[in-house]
């Protein structure tokens, strides 16, 4: 009994680890693509940080995901309960909608490109002024 | 590394899947060792606190919600190197946006 939760926790470990890495692979495709874009070089302990980071966000977000399907009384989890977890940010919610319309609308592949263009540069440092403008608020 | 060729990587939704249930799954290991001690009667309506997995959909917006943060925190950090005039990006960079960078996400 005792060594088989032993057992369990050291399979489970390893499977973190393992999803750590390929996670990490991930990111640092995606770091050192946009660092080459911006004609800059990104240092491999930052795009580490960076990884580690958004691996830790990708918990805190399923565990909300889980919550939000929960009380949709859902079995699995949908677009909306994604969008619903980054709603405390306007900027990436409009950026989401979008993208989630585009998913909707077409076949997976065609869009890459249009949601390239369309997010690049989008800045989420909200401007307040911006904001005291907005008819919406 | 392995795909510098494509032209906009991004995250592969069976790793995030992969993710979202081991964090799922440890979760509702807690919750029934949590039940168990307190042994309250309430047990068997809980188990549906583990969503059985997410749509095809989801998860794809899942991995470009994941990208945009990777996206930020370098556009972000890379602002403020370009602004110091230096040419790599520094780990005192990362230091300067994280705290807004967390906020917003």
């Amino acid at each position: 009994m005792a060594s088989d939760d032993a057992e369990r926790e050291e399979d489970e470990t390893a499977e973190d680890l393992f999803m750590r890495d390929r996670f990490r692979l991930s990111t640092i495709s995606i770091a050192e693509s946009q660092a080459k874009q911006l004609d800059l070089e990104i240092s491999r302990p930052i795009v580490a940080c960076i990884s580690d980071l958004a691996f830790k966000y990708t918990e805190i977000v399923a565990k909300d995901l889980a919550l939000f399907a929960q009380h949709g009384g859902r079995k699995s989890v949908t677009m909306e309960d994604v969008i619903l977890a980054v709603h405390r940010n306007e900027h990436l919610t409009t950026s989401m909608r979008s993208f989630s319309n585009g998913l909707k609308s077409k076949e997976p592949q065609s869009e890459r490109k249009r949601r390239k263009t369309a997010n690049r540069d989008l800045p989420y440092i909200p401007d307040i002024s911006e904001i005291l403008e907005d008819p919406d608020i | 590394m392995e795909s510098t060729s494509n032209p906009s990587p991004s995250f592969d939704p069976d790793l995030i899947h992969a993710i979202y249930k081991h964090v799922w799954r440890k979760k509702a290991a807690e919750l029934e060792k949590n039940n168990g001690a307190s042994d309250v009667g309430a047990g068997p309506s809980r188990k549906n606190v583990i969503p059985s997995g997410a749509n095809a959909n989801a998860l794809k917006l899942s991995c470009e919600l994941l990208r945009q943060f990777v996206v930020e925190a370098v556009q972000r950090a890379a602002s403020i190197a370009e602004a110091e005039g230096a040419t790599t990006i520094a780990p005192t960079h990362l230091e300067r946006i994280l705290p807004q960078l967390l906020l917003d996400f």
